[in-house]
């Protein structure tokens, strides 16, 4: 009984000492851990209590719908994650304005909305085509010939014919499932918004917002996605989860992956050894030169928050302390977004997407200018059909084409 | 004896050994896997651990991560689950109590509005069950999201109509001579209950218990909107799937997890088992 | 002197739970079902721009394909649930009340899975359909069960099979001792005199068994009903309310029951009102469907 009270007592009494300090709500957990270590260093450093809440993708709760609840219950946190211009939306009262900030002038890619700054970018991502280049080489494929769909279309071709040479069980490590909702309908999805285009150019993301669809990207589009559902693994496909997808490519059973460079963390973790890189989306049947690249998560401040002097300190010492730039690229294996910080990562993939982005050869993330509820309760259902093998290519336009007719009402 | 009578007395004993085997099936599944690495584990799922020891090191990164927070939401489970019991059990039989002795038509009416509640589903009051818990934080200052208080207050309201019911029914059957006569020795009401009557309902008290006991500890979705995940109360539900839910499922931690989830109330289960089993049966027939 | 008729021992043990009654049910039902007809949107605090918007929300249920799926499928789940538990459970019942050697032990183990929350279960069983159920058709030479299309989490048909077999392990138990109860009730007499008189098993079930748990049958009825009806723990965990099915030529979520249906319109969809609306329905289903069952069942009862 004694134990119990006592053990109330230090529950009320840390309830009380944290009312003091910051909360921080991000959507990432593989760098929790990262996070949350750092975090209580510079606790410490700075007498203010930092409590990180890290709530993963998948079904259940996700980031947002847990801020919804917090939000109800009163509870909302200092810095939390969004990403992208819907999302903001959905904050905007909340959003602190944050052009004032030390670390504004060293970025180009903080979140922006009718000239004034909202968002602190967490960390520069990327994704193409992640290729095993040992197997490729052993299959006698020539990564520069991936550009475009007939690069593409050969290139699986050729390795396919010598899977059980080469010890794969597929080509592609690709998942569909509805839980993997966001490697289809947002990662993939957005090589249809922005392959091949400008950077920041929105024109087919407009056309699509007003329901308008061009016929002949989505048709090149519909074959690409073909192509990786033919080519991939059905397990993976129809039921695997991050663990399996990422794991089908490190242990060398898949010669491409569907993922971008925060699976580095994966591949340490894996112990892997073997040369990787990225090579552009094969989405169109013109070549394409680019992987697509962007700061995409950004951390906002609660306006309402009872320390924003802290939550603001937070954010400026990662920029400018030696210790936040290390737990930013070593700890938590990311890209930079800041001028200043001079640490590179060491993960193949992120490296690979520093070399793309430094010869300039990117394109955009436009997927977050579609509602999450559409990506995730109209799209990625489409794209489940069309993994199962439900639906024909034809039905799989003709399905995708109304859901964006059905944005225009 | 002859084959075909042997066999008749054999037959259903083996039956009943084979189902009795598929049905702790996943039990062993959950065991046998919470020793073994992930990458066996998706390998060889079926086979014995090479190691057992592992158990027991997955068990302390459990137990000490941050990230499942298992030892303070055990704790947490454990006062919640223990505090909604005890007062559910308190509060629903007194008012039991009342609602039978007083033959009056406000009192069967207000009986009556209790079981009828039973039907609510959850759904139709979760939404609005924060907004307004939130009202009354603002307006008295009591904090009932994310506290204990909050949930065990959820708790009694939801569990209040099942218990009287299985109160009321019981305490029917409980002759009226032995409240008469304590009345005429003196006792003033509150006495003769809680000295009298309150013993006698032994009985139902295990059933309530167990009842309430079995889905407050297992409970996910109450937990999950008044207490909300990642925060400092958390009930073992939560941690759980707080764990699984991730992108990554590691689930030789998972796993073990789940293992550690179970081996509590499947304890107390062992220990309490007569007790459990003889509860229901006196509750559900009445 | 007449004594009052509500002594203030009545009023003094009744406040606590009439005030949680209150608190936790009574005022939110109410607000529920008037937000059901507004624009509500937990972000907007209480009287916050708050719109009345007549059967709005309503129409939009009608609309929404994937309600009525999940609404058809939760029926559908429901019947499939309530038959297999009962029989499964009624089966496992005669079978631990014969004289059988450490039947006690086997009625434990039958109950235990009881014990363990819906969400752990549902967790336990998807490592078990996706992991170790290829594993066992390999061992003993269906090889095709490790093929990935016959998985039984792959399609949405079979994985709502899926969730009956993990709600029947769940349930079975529980509702086997209830029929155990029952059962034992049963005079021995009985059923040795039936067998004197030379009754096969089979209708000396149909004959004294079945008629004599009739009153164990209205409730196990009604708890199965209802519990299946309102299932969110399994739906989260074992399936995430998929893979994906085809329904009125729109892809939705296939294995997504009414509760999960509800949650999500509020939660993720950011709904809170259509949630509001949905829920509502479902109760107004539950309890239509609640009070048939339980009328239907007392009359047969009675008529014994």
């Amino acid at each position: 009984m004694k134990k119990l009270v006592l053990a109330l007592a230090a529950l009320l009494v840390t309830a009380a000492v944290f009312a003091q300090g910051i909360t921080l709500a991000q959507n990432k957990p593989e760098i929790d851990a990262a996070l949350k270590a750092y975090a209580a260093v510079w606790s410490k450093a700075n007498n203010v209590p930092v409590t990180v809440k890290s709530v993963g993708g998948g079904t259940g709760m996700d980031l947002d719908s847990q801020l919804k609840a917090d939000l109800a219950a009163g509870d909302m946190p200092d810095i939390f994650a969004i990403n992208g211009l819907e999302n903001y939306k959905e904050w905007a009262d909340l959003v602190l304005d944050l052009s004032g900030e030390r670390w504004v002038k060293n970025t180009s890619v903080a979140f922006k909305y009718e000239g004034k700054v909202y968002g602190y970018p967490v960390a520069v991502e990327g994704w193409g085509m992640a290729y095993n280049a040992d197997i490729l080489k052993k299959a006698g494929v020539d990564p520069k010939t991936l550009v475009n769909y007939s690069g593409y279309k050969a290139a699986f071709q050729k390795i396919d014919a010598q899977k059980a040479v080469l010890g794969l069980k597929s080509v592609v490590s690709m998942a569909a499932s509805l839980d993997m909702g966001w490697v289809t309908a947002h990662h993939n999805f957005n090589s249809l918004l922005s392959n091949g285009l400008p950077y920041g150019d929105l024109s087919v993301v407009n056309a699509l917002l007003a329901g308008k669809v061009d016929a002949r990207r989505l048709s090149e589009y519909a074959d690409w996605v073909e192509l990786l559902f033919k080519y991939a693994d059905k397990a993976v496909l129809t039921t695997g989860n991050y663990d399996a997808q990422v794991g089908a490519f490190a242990s060398g059973q898949a010669a491409f992956l569907h993922q971008g460079n925060w699976t580095d963390p994966n591949f340490a973790q894996a112990k892997v050894t073997f040369p990787m890189a990225f090579a552009p989306h094969g989405s169109m049947a013109r070549a394409t030169d680019g992987i697509f690249v962007a700061a995409p998560s950004f951390y906002c401040v609660n306006k309402n928050s009872r320390n924003l002097a802290a939550a603001k300190k937070f954010l400026n010492d990662l920029v400018f302390t030696e210790a936040g730039n290390k737990y930013m690229v070593l700890d938590a294996g990311s890209i930079p977004a800041f001028s200043n910080v001079k640490l590179n990562p060491t993960g193949q993939l992120s490296r690979s997407v520093q070399a793309w982005a430094a010869a300039g050869k990117i394109y955009s993330w436009n997927q977050y200018y579609f509602t999450e509820d559409f990506r995730n309760k109209t799209l990625a259902p489409i794209y489940n059909q069309f993994a199962a093998g439900a639906v024909t290519k034809a039905q799989f336009i003709d399905l995708m084409t109304k859901a964006f007719q059905g944005l225009a009402k | 004896m002859t084959t075909r009578r042997a066999a008749r007395l054999v037959a259903p004993e083996i039956v009943a050994v084979v189902l009795f085997l598929l049905f702790l099936f996943p039990f062993f599944i959950v065991v046998v896997n919470s020793a073994k690495t992930p990458f066996e584990i998706t390998q060889n799922p079926l086979t014995l651990p090479t190691d057992w020891g592992k158990i027991l090191q997955n068990m302390v990164t459990i137990w000490t991560s941050v990230n499942v927070q298992y030892s303070s939401s055990f704790l947490s489970s454990v006062i919640i689950t223990v505090a909604s019991l005890l007062l559910l059990n308190v509060l629903s039989s007194q008012a039991a109590w009342v609602l039978v002795r007083t033959k009056t038509r406000l009192s069967m009416g207000i009986f009556i509005i209790f079981v009828a509640a039973m039907v609510i589903p959850f759904q139709i009051v979760m939404f609005p069950l924060l907004t307004w818990f939130r009202e009354i934080t603002a307006l008295t200052g009591v904090r009932l999201l994310r506290s204990f208080t909050g949930i065990i207050l959820a708790y009694i309201g939801f569990g209040m109509s099942q218990s009287i019911f299985l109160f009321h029914g019981f305490i029917k059957s409980i002759p009226l001579e032995l409240e008469e006569a304590a009345l005429i020795d003196g006792c003033r009401p509150v006495q003769t209950f809680y000295q009298i009557i309150f013993p006698i309902l032994r009985p139902i008290h295990a059933t309530v218990l167990v009842l309430n006991g079995i889905w407050i500890w297992n409970d996910y979705l109450l937990p999950l909107l008044i207490l909300g995940k990642g925060n400092k109360v958390m009930t073992i539900p939560l941690a759980v799937s707080n764990f699984a839910g991730a992108y990554v499922k590691q689930w030789d931690l998972i796993l073990t997890a789940i293992l550690m989830a179970m081996i509590p109330i499947i304890i107390f289960f062992l220990v309490a088992q007569k007790y459990i089993i003889k509860g229901m049966v006196a509750g559900s027939i009445k | 002197m007449r004594k009052t008729k509500h002594p203030p021992v009545f009023w003094l043990f009744l406040a606590p739970v009439i005030l949680a009654f209150a608190l936790v049910i009574v005022i939110p039902f109410l607000l529920g079902v008037y937000y059901s007809f507004t624009n509500w949107s937990a972000t907007a605090r209480l009287g916050d721009s708050l719109k009345a918007v007549g059967l709005r929300n309503f129409a939009g249920i009608l609309k929404d394909p994937s309600f009525t799926y999940s609404f058809i499928l939760t029926v559908v789940y429901t019947v499939l649930n309530m038959i297999v538990i009962n029989v499964v459970s009624f089966s496992l019942a005669m079978l631990v009340t014969r004289k059988l050697k450490g039947r006690n032990v086997y009625r434990a183990g039958f109950f235990v899975p009881n014990l363990i929350g819906g969400l752990i279960l549902g967790y336990v069983w998807q490592f078990i359909f996706n992991n170790a159920v290829p594993s066992i058709g390999t061992m003993i030479g269906f090889a095709s069960w490790a093929d990935a299309g016959n998985l039984l989490l792959a399609k949405s048909t079979t994985a709502t099979i899926a969730m009956v077999l993990v709600g029947t392990w769940q349930y079975a138990g529980y509702i086997m001792v209830i029929y155990v109860a029952a059962i034992e009730t049963i005079p021995q007499e009985l059923i040795e005199a039936a067998q004197i008189d030379g009754a096969s098993p089979f209708r000396r079930l149909r004959a004294i068994t079945l008629p004599l748990t009739r009153q164990a049958f209205t409730i196990t009825i009604f708890l199965t009903l209802v519990n299946s009806f309102k299932q969110f723990d399994v739906n989260v965990s074992l399936t995430g309310g998929g893979p994906s099915a085809m329904f009125l030529g729109q892809p939705i979520y296939g294995t997504q029951l009414l509760a999960m249906n509800i949650y999500n319109q509020g939660f993720k969809s950011n709904d809170m009102a259509g949630g509001q609306a949905r829920a509502v329905v479902f109760f107004l289903v539950l309890v239509i469907v609640s009070i048939i069952q339980v009328s239907v069942n007392k009359k047969r009862e009675i008529e014994l």
